[in-house]
């Protein structure tokens, strides 16, 4: 097939000759963002918002109140689910030291999540992940105004984990909340291309697409806890 | 390659008069049109009043998107280059037939058999399930609710509903027939039957074919964005991504594509942000200095699609190619709302549709579609990006008249109005016969007129009409006129007669 590139450029350049584009200004002026709030305004917004859309969030001072917390959500979770199976992104990238001993010492086992590039060595692997009842993640930033969190693709940190399970469980630092996604991209923004994937994460996964019902947990978790960290 | 012809966007055999009467019978439609709309429109207001300034910010996405694509080859030289430096390979293809080609070949290339796709309008504005099932591979829509119009045999009905036009009834009987799974009747059973199936689907897949509502040009990245969470499977899972946008879906930076995002799910599903909206920049890293990323797919791929919008951006319709797929103002449509996304016979229904469909594929083959309007302006009212799609309806029907795609009777009609309102004394022999006609019709209705002649009675058949006035407007203008001055007069004379006392 050959490359069409030039045909279709040298067309939109010959009807920008003549183009009728209401509007239309040589560049977009620069704004400013709103000022940043209170960090406990931050905080009681994020949870409120994220609440509203049917996720729950916890507020707790240290990362070993956050362990205790995963844990017993992990029980929650294997009473619901029925099973000990789970997915986690490395402990380096969750920042809580131990977690992963104390989770493994209450009888979960923490799957591989690693896709291998052969077709067949992949579907094996991602039907193993499949089994996972929770997956955890820690979190890049959070964003006030939506209750989202803001995952980045990286080594130790598979985007599947936060996806595949009924359960998601996620750390957020509360020094990593951003008014809104504008402050966060003017923040943070040149790391998007150091990722293959960044993605904002709001609430569970949803549908309204029979009748406009609503039914949380579709493709993704049915149940969104992220655990506030002070 | 036939850059120019008009080879998808065939209009259906069915004329739009029988496609609206077909809509209109049907009460079942109804009822869920009415529904869905009225749900949408309530969701869209209450999401915008929480954007703080929202009318500022609908704006600057207006800025932004007439700003892309006066400059749009710019971005897209700029958006190809930074899609290439992260790993990943753009394609451009001029038409339908391109796009096809494209995908089949890159799937052919690497032993591609199951197919999962997410919701995507490109997708099927290019027919590409069809050529896909014809070249032998299997293809399976994920998004809920274009699963069901799969099952179904049918087309989408609304840009981001695609199957309002179904009850729940109708899609577990559905559901029932052809997954082998019992009879449920709640939504949330149905869901999760659906959710089973595709799980399956989404492990199993070698390639996942997504749309793009928007890239970047700044960083090469694709946003798409869905609740259910198919889209982040599609893009994720597979170990080939191919993402389909057509050319004019850029915005220049992360900050604008903030912009966008802030007015794009409050108009069209009324969240303040989707469940999940994903970024993607390139392939899976493979990390050749340190580990590399742990999954995402092994090759990414964007398809460039032009058909026919190249072309539109020279024309006095350029302004929708701005639209970002909200759906907000079908919702808002009053025809839209009665007849439904089917009626229209185009992938996009709609006032955008009833102006981008003619506009990519051809007046000749479209020209009752922008009659498809009252021309109320609602659909401007509530565009994030102030579309103005009315304007477009006019000049698009006014190309259908240069085309000679008028009725003679509508043409004829118009000729003896035209002639009758430049001469003075014809339209006052019209009107007058008119006051007299609807004098002696209204008499026994206090006014109103219950029944017309044919042709007229292609109104009075559905509703009434208001007798005109006794007397025309410039005669009650000359008599009030008159009035004014006799009471005037009788002032000055009153007062002159008070001066002498």
């Amino acid at each position: 097939m050959k490359d069409e590139r030039e045909l279709v450029l040298s067309k939109v350049r010959a009807s920008l000759q003549s183009a009728h584009l209401p509007a239309a200004r040589a560049t977009i002026p620069a704004r400013e963002l709103v000022a940043v709030p209170p960090k406990e305004e931050m905080i009681a917004s994020f949870r409120r918002e994220l609440e509203l859309v049917g996720g729950k969030s916890y507020l707790v001072p240290s990362g070993s109140q956050a362990a205790e917390l995963t844990v017993q959500l992990l029980h929650d979770s294997a009473n619901e689910y029925k099973g000990n199976e789970i997915l986690s992104w490395d402990e380096s990238e969750l920042g809580i030291p131990d977690l992963l001993a104390r989770v493994r010492g209450a009888g979960f086992e923490i799957l591989d999540y690693f896709v291998p590039a052969d077709p067949e060595a992949r579907q094996a692997r991602l039907a193993e992940m499949g089994r996972a009842i929770v997956g955890i993640t820690g979190a890049q930033a959070g964003l006030a105004d939506t209750g989202s969190i803001v995952l980045l693709s990286a080594p130790g940190r598979p985007r599947l984990a936060s996806l595949m399970p009924p359960v998601h469980i996620a750390f957020l630092r509360v020094s990593e909340l951003f008014p809104t996604i504008a402050h966060y991209f003017a923040a943070d923004g040149e790391k998007t291309s150091g990722s293959s994937n960044l993605v904002f994460v709001t609430g569970p996964s949803r549908t309204a697409d029979i009748e406009l019902t609503l039914t949380r947990g579709v493709h993704g978790p049915k149940h969104v806890h992220v655990i506030l960290i002070a | 390659m036939n850059s120019d012809t008009e080879t998808v966007f065939r209009a259906p055999n069915v004329s739009f008069h029988d496609r609206r009467e077909l809509a209109l019978a049907d009460p079942v439609l109804h009822s869920a049109l009415n529904l869905a709309t009225s749900r949408f429109q309530t969701l869209r207001l209450n999401a915008l009043a929480t954007l703080p300034a929202a009318e500022e910010v609908r704006d600057r996405a207006r800025l932004i998107r007439a700003h892309t694509l006066s400059r749009l080859d710019q971005y897209l030289e700029q958006f190809t280059a930074q899609v290439t430096a992260v790993g990943g390979v753009p394609h451009f293809a001029a038409d339908a037939e391109s796009a096809q080609q494209l995908v089949i070949e890159i799937a052919r290339a690497r032993g591609v058999k199951n197919i999962i796709k997410s919701k995507s309008m490109i997708s099927e504005e290019t027919e590409l399930n069809h050529a896909l099932e014809g070249a032998g591979f299997r293809v399976v829509e994920t998004d809920l609710g274009e699963y069901i119009i799969q099952l179904a045999h049918e087309t989408p009905s609304h840009i981001i509903a695609p199957a309002i036009h179904k009850t729940k009834e109708q899609i577990g009987q559905l559901l029932h027939d052809k997954l082998d799974i019992p009879l449920y009747t709640e939504p949330a059973d149905m869901t999760a039957a659906a959710r089973k199936k595709l799980r399956q689907e989404f492990l199993t897949a070698d390639m996942g074919i997504s749309g793009v509502n928007f890239g970047v040009a700044q960083t090469g990245s694709i946003c798409i964005v869905t609740n259910e969470g198919n889209g982040r499977f599609t893009t994720g899972a597979p170990r080939i991504h191919i993402a389909l946008m057509g050319i004019e879906r850029l915005v220049p930076t992360l900050d604008d594509l903030s912009v966008m995002l802030q007015v794009l799910a409050r108009s069209a599903t009324g969240q303040n942000i989707t469940v999940y909206t994903n970024i993607i920049t390139g392939p899976r890293r493979k990390g050749a200095l340190g580990p590399a990323e742990p999954d995402g797919p092994e090759e990414f791929h964007v398809i460039l699609v032009d058909n026919g919008r190249s072309r539109v951006l020279a024309t006095e319709s350029a302004e929708i190619l701005y639209c970002i797929r909200c759906g907000a103002c079908l919702n808002a449509c009053p025809v839209y709302r009665e007849i439904g996304g089917h009626a229209y016979g185009s992938v996009y229904p709609g006032p955008v549709g009833a102006v981008l469909t003619p506009a990519l594929g051809g007046i000749k083959q479209w020209s009752e579609l922008p009659h498809a309007s009252s021309l109320c302006g609602a659909c401007r009212e509530v565009c994030p990006v102030r579309i103005d799609i009315p304007r477009m309806l006019l000049v698009q029907r006014d190309e259908g008249f240069r085309a000679g795609k008028t009725q003679w009777w509508l043409r004829l009609g118009l000729q003896i109005y035209s002639t009758t309102v430049i001469h003075r004394r014809l339209y006052r022999l019209a009107t007058g016969m008119a006051r007299l006609g609807s004098r002696i019709v209204g008499a026994p209705t206090r006014g109103w007129i219950r029944w017309m002649p044919p042709p007229l009675n292609g109104w009075t058949n559905s509703r009434d009409f208001p007798a005109f006035a006794p007397d025309s407007f410039s005669a009650q203008i000359r008599e009030h006129q008159a009035k004014q001055l006799a009471q005037k007069d009788k002032l000055l004379r009153g007062r002159a007669v008070d001066g002498t006392k």
